[in-house]
């Protein structure tokens, strides 16, 4: 559906995008990460044919993005960031104007206009004019837009940006839902929303990609995935020392809770299964062990990684 | 064809949805009462040998408020969408980008030509309520309202492109009324210097306030048409490739 090759954009003195490439499959959900100003809003920008790429190429459903750049705007559904609209238009009105650019008429641009305010839960404030509506239903708006012409891709940029907890949910239903129709590449940097609706995430940071993968593969090739927590009632140096002589065991840390029990955290090398030994350890030296787990890492640790400036 | 015109309507109803149309042509309607009733106060006092269309756009206030309606018209058109981010939307969508600027032109140009109904009228209602013959003949109307037209097709495509450099409504504005007043000052060159300079048939040649003079007194001249007709021309070719620029820059 997308394929990106080494695609750049400077602005002036500023290299924003830095020859990416990536890919995304026909029915793929694509999770497009990265930290603010990383480069992502351009990538899309550049995508949807608002701005030029200074170099590099890219073809949506086999149309290049710069040379064909009105079919590829034919069959995509783009949500800009901030979702800009016309505040002075009612809902109903929005959708019908926006419906038209994209060349429908009569009765199949009133079905469609009837479905896509159904699917996005507008059907309620059709009439309301788009400056009354809140931040949440504008954004449904927006993404009602980028619905209407049944697009085969849709691209959207931080859809759940400024929501609160309910709209985001919301929001995030509505997404996996349109999921199972459509390609969509969605931008975000709100990482649980990502492990919950992508089947692949793409991080980039200054500009270049940092991984692609999906969200399972990279957690699992994470390094911080081999941590293991530990709670005893041994001294804190005892611990450490003790610990730190096992097999696979890169790093001790400590930190005394409250009642006199120390925490343990082991980092070990990744793909290794420690558990078994400490627990081995504290039987044999009769320390007193109350719990003892391994962290699975999340997305976000996965995000920290490859993207912290340290 | 039908693309261009849902964004024409679109841009209409943003002028007449609105209480901004209606007050401009509130405005319009006033100040050409107001150029009227003046002259004709004139026209008790002192007899002239010039027709009333003549004198009412030789009036003084004529260039004052007339230059002013095309900022107003026309200084929301881009910058506004530029400003809200929707000329994202519009520029991702499948149209095309003389599609958009032809529309907003053609929409701003509409209305601009509505602010001149009521001077129309005007002119109507003196021959219909005084039981003196018409102080004009037709070719004075014909003449006035082809030259405002045409320096209407010109200006609304000045505004344009102002509107189209900036994302500040304020900025459009003045920029528009700042190269309105330069091309209005360039016709007066030969008022201040006379003609000896070596330049003056050009001066002469683009004087608006000239044009006005001649085709109210019912003379049409076509170089007249050429020159406002291909100045429109290119400053809305400026306006789109302004507009396309973005998609081109490296």
């Amino acid at each position: 559906m997308i394929e990106i090759a080494s695609l750049s954009k400077r602005y002036g003195r500023h290299l924003a995008v830095d020859e990416i490439s990536f890919e995304v499959a026909k029915g793929e959900v694509v999770g497009f990460l990265g930290p603010n100003g990383a480069g992502k809003s351009t990538t899309l920008k550049m995508l949807t044919g608002f701005l030029p790429p200074t170099a590099g190429a890219a073809r949506i459903g086999g149309y290049d993005i710069f040379r064909e750049s009105l079919e590829v705007r034919k069959h995509i559904g783009y949500m800009p960031e901030n979702v800009p609209l016309y505040t002075e238009m009612r809902v109903k009105e929005y959708l019908k104007f926006r419906g038209a650019l994209r060349g429908m008429k009569g009765s199949h641009l009133r079905t469609r206009m009837g479905e896509v305010m159904e699917t996005a839960g507008l059907t309620h404030v059709r009439r309301k004019m788009i400056k009354t509506l809140s931040k949440g239903y504008r954004q449904r708006v927006g993404l009602a837009d980028a619905l209407i012409h049944e697009p085969d891709l849709l691209i959207l940029d931080e859809p759940t940006n400024g929501l609160d907890p309910n709209q985001i949910r919301a929001i995030r239903s509505l997404i996996q839902r349109l999921g199972e129709k459509h390609t969509i590449l969605l931008s975000t940097h709100i990482l649980s929303e990502v492990e919950m609706t992508c089947n692949k995430v793409v991080i980039i940071d200054e500009g270049k990609v940092k991984a692609a993968d999906t969200p399972a593969n990279l957690i699992k090739n994470m390094r911080r995935a081999g941590r293991i927590t530990v709670e005893m009632k041994i001294s804190a140096e005892e611990g450490e020392t003790m610990l730190a002589n096992l097999e696979n065991v890169k790093k001790v840390t400590s930190k005394p809770l409250r009642d006199d029990w120390n925490r343990f955290a082991v980092f070990v090398e990744p793909k290794t299964d420690t558990r078994l030994r400490i627990s081995n350890l504290a039987r044999e030296k009769n320390w007193p062990l109350r719990s003892l787990m391994r962290k699975s890492a999340t997305l976000e640790e996965v995000f920290v990684e490859l993207t912290r400036k340290d | 064809m039908r693309i261009f015109r849902t964004l024409f309507f679109k841009e209409l109803k943003s002028y007449f949805l609105s209480p901004f149309g209606w007050l401009i042509i509130a405005f319009a309607a006033l100040m050409q009462g107001l150029s009227l009733s003046t002259t004709i106060k004139g026209f008790m006092d002192v007899p002239r040998t010039e027709s009333l269309v003549y004198v009412v756009f030789q009036a003084p206030t004529f260039w004052f408020y007339f230059l002013f309606l095309f900022p107003v018209l026309t200084m929301r058109l881009f910058s506004e969408e530029n400003r809200s981010g929707t000329l994202e939307g519009l520029l991702t969508a499948p149209v095309k980008t003389w599609q958009v600027v032809l529309s907003k032109y053609s929409a701003a140009y509409v209305t601009y030509l509505l602010l001149w109904i009521p001077a129309i009228i005007h002119f109507k209602l003196f021959t219909t309520l005084t039981s003196v013959p018409p102080p004009f003949t037709s070719a004075e109307i014909y003449g006035a309202l082809l030259i405002i037209a045409l320096m209407g097709a010109l200006f609304i495509a000045i505004g344009c492109l102002a509107s189209c450099l900036t994302s500040s409504q304020i900025i459009a504005g003045v920029l528009c009324i700042g190269l309105l007043f330069v091309h209005f000052l360039l016709g007066l060159v030969t008022y201040f210097w006379g003609d000896q300079i070596a330049a003056a048939p050009l001066f002469h040649f683009i004087s608006s306030r000239e044009h006005l003079d001649l085709f109210t007194r019912g003379l049409i001249d076509t170089r007249s048409i050429v020159y406002y007709l291909t100045m429109t021309g290119f400053v809305l070719i400026l306006t789109h490739h302004l507009l396309d620029f973005r998609r081109w820059k490296p």
